[in-house]
């Protein structure tokens, strides 16, 4: 018994050394079900993952199409209400609409090299779209729920054949749509670049450099007056807070006669922000001025 | 990865490779047919769940032995304080056919090792199995274990030497008695 393998070999001989036969073919049998389930299983999983991804895109799609119908406006609605005490907040609808008829105006600091003309300061994705999809979420940061227009007016224009000066009448169809869909539009505004030098584009206010704003309002238009009032209120209150940061309310007839589509809304304004030299970074800071701004007028006039 | 149309063929393989050995280690370790079979069962079951996770990083026997030597020690856990093993064991025992005297002798020396490999700790007895029985190398002992290879050395002698005192303890009072 001193030896380890003579304990070894008794050890081995002391138990059944083979397991049943039929064990043996049922632990099989087991194995192969159990494989086949689970490979069951796994093409389950992803079959079910695959379906609930197609349901996910053709619900997104449907909603695309029923919502935006033709007009391509993808409209982000900022309903982040709150039971917080300001007008807006109590409101889930969207009170501000915003929109570019010129939407590919755009900004030479931020273009490639080769585009740095001044008459070539427009850009498909670089452009004046982004100033004002900033405003709309600022303005949702601080509980204002907008619409924000993006549509590609320039591209609509080349599609349909169209000039430059046509673009109102392209921006105005979406404009139209949604003032019908949504009466709690309070304000409209369609944002441009304005074509001024940097030295009157731009302010410094402590130490930061910010584009400035022009309130544009078409005298042709039979809301001119309900309209002048609204843009000198913005310009009044930004005057308060920021003096020198609206440059003021300009009164245009256009050339031919233009209305700016704002006898649609009594509170329509055309705002020229910046210069084709300012950086996006200045447009932003000025939006985030503008759109507290907005929030001001807006609880004021509850 | 192994591919999941394979999975069934793969495992059928693994299964009719390893099961002896794995059957082998557990019978031993457990001291019990039906319990070996039982857990014989739940080892490969356990492969079949990790196998498509296998990386290869690892020798598949030793992998399968680390999962059986788990599954071994769950089981010594939940029987701990339950006297099925000793039953188990004669239960066996009786059924076989010998010649009356010859069987005594047997089964008393049967019974001996059976009761000191049952009183070892269980790595001890895991580290005796896997060296002695299932003839495994010091590496291989080491990476079923996840230990260095001088704790299996030094728990196989240390085993080993329980185990002789043990039995040679017990042999002599089976002598002592016989007088």
């Amino acid at each position: 018994m001193q030896n380890e393998k003579d304990l070894f070999d008794m050890l081995k001989e002391m138990y059944p050394q083979h397991p049943r036969k039929e064990f043996v073919s049922a632990t099989e049998n087991t194995l192969r079900q159990r494989a086949r389930s689970m490979r069951k299983k796994r093409i389950l999983t992803k079959f079910s993952v695959i379906s609930s991804s197609v349901l996910v895109c053709a619900f997104i799609f449907s909603w695309l199409i029923f919502f935006n119908g033709n007009g391509k406006v993808s409209e982000i609605i900022h309903s982040f209400g709150g039971a917080s005490s300001s007008y807006a907040m109590d409101e889930k609808e969207p009170v501000v609409y915003i929109y570019h008829s010129h939407n590919i105006e755009s900004f030479i600091p931020e273009l490639p090299a080769q585009q740095m003309y001044r008459e070539r300061a427009y850009s498909d994705t670089k452009n004046i779209t982004l100033v004002g999809k900033e405003l709309s979420r600022e303005l949702e940061e601080i509980q204002v729920p907008s619409i924000h227009d993006e549509t590609d007016t320039a591209g609509i224009l080349k599609q349909k054949g169209l000039h430059f000066p046509d673009s109102y009448k392209v921006s105005r169809e979406n404009l139209q749509k949604v003032l019908a869909e949504n009466d709690s539009i309070r304000m409209v505004f369609d944002i441009h670049r304005d074509s001024n030098k940097r030295r009157d584009s731009t302010i410094e206010i402590k130490g930061k450099e910010y584009a400035r704003i022009r309130f544009v309002v078409s005298k042709t238009n039979g809301n001119f007056e309900t309209n002048k009032t609204f843009a000198t209120q913005l310009h009044e209150q930004l005057e308060e807070l920021y003096p020198g940061l609206s440059i003021g309310v300009i009164e245009k007839e256009g050339n031919p006669p233009n209305t700016y589509n704002q006898e649609l809304h009594d509170n329509s304004v055309l705002l020229e922000m910046g210069g084709i030299e300012n950086t996006l970074e200045e447009m932003y800071r000025t939006t985030d001025i503008f759109a507290q701004v907005l929030k001001d007028i807006l609880e004021k006039s509850k | 990865m192994i591919d999941s149309n394979n999975l069934e063929s793969r495992i059928v393989e693994i299964y009719n490779l390893y099961y002896l050995d794995v059957y082998r280690f557990l019978v031993c370790f457990t001291g019990n047919q039906n319990d070996a079979e039982d857990l014989t069962q739940e080892v490969f079951i356990r492969v079949l769940k990790g196998v498509s996770n296998f990386d290869g990083k690892y020798n598949l026997k030793t992998w399968i032995f680390s999962i059986a030597k788990h599954v071994a020690i769950d089981h010594y856990r939940k029987k701990r304080f339950t006297s099925l093993f000793k039953d188990g064991f004669f239960n066996q025992l009786s059924s076989n056919e010998k010649k009356p005297d010859e069987e005594f002798e047997v089964t008393e020396l049967k019974l001996l090792i059976h009761d000191a490999i049952a009183k070892l700790k269980p790595n001890y007895r895991a580290v005796v199995i896997l060296r002695g029985i299932n003839e495994f190398s010091i590496i291989e002992t080491s990476e079923i274990l996840q230990c260095s290879e001088v704790k299996v050395k030094v728990d196989y002698h240390r085993a080993l030497k329980e185990l002789k005192r043990k039995l040679n303890i017990e042999i002599e009072g089976v002598l002592t008695n016989a007088k």
